[in-house]
């Protein structure tokens, strides 16, 4: 012991300067045992403080994950695209063979399917990616403790990108089939948004016990393609009578992607009520799904490490 | 339980007036239960997710259920700005559970973590890397996570590519870096994110010994910084280097805090099966298994004078003899032994290397108890703790048995000053040698 006091030099008259980034940080964080919910203003208030604190995080992950995504793949971007230009030909192949018997469409047929599976596309992903997010993450959530909430952010980062040139399709489209729009277009993106919300609400929620059993992995995008037959995504929307017609119709993401088409051509809005009550299901949840998340990650992690 | 000594955090010459203000980490009385049923345990981790969001769960989690076990059990520690902690016990002793509950990233079940200031888990260096992605990509994303700024990181991107010494590399993706490059990434990122507490988990045993030695001095000069660690290691002349007071843990619960070197010893004796005896300058080793054995086992080691008495104390400059004693089941011709020693507290450079194989000795052995007795003449170690490891070989390649560890301690007799890094021999004197004068 002796040596070593001997070599090392007092500090205490010369403490450098700390930077000044310090104090922003966790200046004072107590971990205890007990339920987060038994102090809601504490856990709003660190909520809050997160999701404004994940931000850059976010920003820095969405960025990662991107270039790596398209860095290793020979057709890169064109993934966004193609799944919509496939599914339109199929269909469309389908019903001009009468194979598929589908009515009438407002839009040209191709048209309709292009633009409804880019939607529904955009949807399962933001149902889709905040759980992948979680599994992938699983070696720095383990590690390291940051705010979980950039991870959420990052797959709604990814979707809004994905969802970008899909844009272009969609917009090249729109001249192709010279299709008439009205000035409604511009209120597109804020259904778009609630569509986008609604997603990840169900994403988030399920994010946690996903990482745990991987049956959700499994299960989810075979419900979400089963989901997509309830959805008017191929065809038109049904008369409420009958029993699929009452599925579909009760079905809360059909006002959201049905808006969405009627406002970027048609301007007629059909269901305004319905299109209110999904989103405010959709903005209550995607709050519930953040709680949910925000106290669950813990156990998850616990559990799932490592 | 077992506290050794009192004064170990007293002795800490920096922060010493204002200390209780200075204490950034404070653990009491944690607790934390695993189940090792793996279907079982996710179970319970939805149980214990609906008892959290219902608000069910207290502060007192104490029931285990079934196939639970404490991983850890009402563990208590403070650390103060400057100090460094080390934490040794044996694999799944809770060392690493105790880690992640201070970084935050589990919940206790009993007991209270608090923290002012920063923590950086060293637990993981570069966790979040991608292979994909550039050095430089990485080094973003990376100190991202740790809680960086884009504005920070761009303050310190050259230090950090600077000190990870990967200057050409950096636009390179990191799948083609070498562990110990990407491992040396790693530990620069984190090391950059200026925390005033950092968990170092078994991390400083990366990378080659260059970049080891450099790494312990970044620890050092951070910690005369004032900012502090818990460090995790099997190594024990890693803590004995770093540390000044260490906490013994043993299947989760508490058995001994206080000054490194006696905890150390503490946890040694016990990790011997505790018949193993370290103390006085003397280590006493139990005796093996046949199936453990291969032919010679080392019993005892321990300084003799030249007289053949035991000695306790090691004077600097004295003659003493190295004793080493073995149990020989069978023979054995051409036996080295290999004995390097390293100064503890210093910074892990090789002292003295002493080997019958260098000095072209060979000792041959026959069954019966043997004292490989090394004379060494004016000590030439200065004043201080050292340890030493001991091989036993056949020729200079076949292991037939180790010490991990031997500590002792070179005193001074007449409490001289000592500086340089060794002990020369001497002695003063003044010759008057103008002839006309005297």
């Amino acid at each position: 012991m002796a040596n070593r006091d001997e070599n090392k030099p007092t500090v205490t008259n010369d403490r450098p300067k700390q930077r000044s980034m310090r104090k922003r940080y966790n200046s004072h964080i107590v971990y205890r045992p007990d339920s987060n919910m038994r102090r809601p203003l504490k856990l709003f208030m660190t909520m809050w403080r997160d999701l404004l604190g994940s931000r850059e995080l976010a920003w820095q992950l969405t960025k990662r994950d991107i270039s790596a995504q398209y860095r290793q793949s020979f057709l890169g971007i064109a993934w966004a695209v193609i799944p919509p230009i496939v599914a339109a030909a199929g269909f469309t192949f389908a019903t001009n063979s009468y194979v598929l018997n589908i009515g009438e469409t407002d839009l040209p047929y191709p048209a309709y399917v292009m633009f409804s599976t880019a939607l529904w596309q955009t949807f399962t992903e933001s149902v889709t990616l905040p759980m992948q997010k979680v599994v992938q993450a699983k070696t720095m959530l383990t590690k390291i403790s940051f705010p979980r909430e950039a991870l959420i952010l990052s797959a709604v980062g990814q979707v809004l990108f994905n969802f970008a040139w899909k844009l272009i399709l969609i917009v090249g489209m729109f001249l192709w089939f010279r299709m008439p729009t009205s000035a409604s277009v511009l209120l597109a993106p804020v259904a778009l948004v609630h569509l986008i919300v609604f997603g990840t609400a169900i994403g988030t929620f399920l994010a946690p016990m996903g990482a745990l059993y991987s049956d959700f992995a499994k299960g989810i995008p075979l419900i979400m393609s089963a989901l997509m037959f309830f959805t008017p995504v191929v065809y038109p929307i049904p008369s409420s009578e009958g029993a699929f017609g009452l599925v579909v119709n009760l079905n809360p993401i059909t006002p959201l992607l049905v808006t969405i088409r009627e406002l970027a051509t048609t301007g007629i809005v059909s269901d305004v009520s319905g299109f209110w009550s999904s989103s405010i299901l959709a903005f209550c949840g995607i709050l519930v799904a953040w709680l949910v998340y925000k106290l669950s990650m813990p156990y998850t992690i616990e559990r799932m490490s490592s | 339980m077992v506290t050794i000594s009192e004064d170990a955090l007293a002795e800490q010459p920096t922060y010493t007036e204002s200390s209780q203000n200075d204490v950034v980490l404070s653990v009491q009385g944690v607790s934390k239960k695993f189940c090792r049923d793996l279907k079982r345990s996710l179970v319970y981790g939805v149980q214990d997710i609906t008892r959290e969001l219902s608000g069910l769960r207290g502060s007192h989690n104490e029931q285990l259920r079934k196939k639970e076990f404490w991983a850890l059990r009402i563990v208590d520690l403070e650390l103060r700005r400057g100090d460094a902690l080390g934490l040794v016990g044996k694999n799944g002793s809770g060392k690493s559970t105790l880690l992640r509950v201070i970084a935050g990233l589990i919940k206790p079940d009993t007991g209270i973590v608090t923290i002012n200031g920063r923590v950086a888990p060293l637990i993981a260096l570069g966790a979040g890397f991608n292979p994909i992605l550039t050095g430089r990509e990485n080094i973003y994303a990376n100190m991202a996570i740790l809680g960086l700024s884009k504005a920070e990181i761009d303050e310190r991107f050259d230090e950090v590519v600077e000190f990870a010494e990967i200057e050409n590399a950096i636009d390179s993706p990191v799948q083609s870096y070498s562990s110990g490059m990407a491992a040396r990434l790693g530990f620069s990122c984190a090391i950059h994110t200026d925390p005033d507490v950092m968990l170092i988990d078994e991390v400083l045993a990366v990378g080659d010994v260059r970049f080891k030695a450099k790494c312990h001095r970044k620890l050092s000069s951070l910690l005369e910084l004032g900012k502090s660690f818990v460090l995790v290691s099997h190594q024990s002349h890693a803590i004995l280097n770093v540390c000044s007071s260490a906490l013994y843990l043993s299947d989760g619960k508490f058995i001994a805090t206080g000054k490194s070197h006696q905890v150390m010893t503490l946890y040694e004796q016990d990790l011997f099966g505790g018949q193993g005896h370290v103390a006085d300058n003397q280590l006493s080793l139990p005796e093996k298994n046949e199936e453990d054995s291969k032919g010679i086992d080392i019993v005892q080691i321990q300084f003799r004078d030249f007289d053949g008495k035991t000695l306790k104390n090691v004077d600097v400059g004295s003659d003493v003899v190295l004793c080493v004693e073995c149990k020989v089941h069978k023979a054995y011709e051409g036996i080295n032994l290999f004995m390097p020693v390293r100064e503890i507290g210093g910074d892990n450079k090789l002292i003295l290397h002493m080997s019958s194989y260098y000095d072209n000795e060979k000792i041959n052995l026959r069954p019966g108890n043997h004292e490989i007795r090394l004379r060494m003449y004016s000590l030439g170690l200065k004043p201080g703790l050292y340890d030493m490891k001991v091989f036993l070989k056949k020729g200079s390649f076949f292991t037939l048995d180790v010490v991990e560890s031997f500590r002792f301690q070179v005193s001074s007799p007449k409490d001289l000053i000592t500086r340089g890094t060794y002990y020369q021999q001497r002695a003063w004197e003044a010759v008057c040698i103008d002839e006309n004068a005297c």
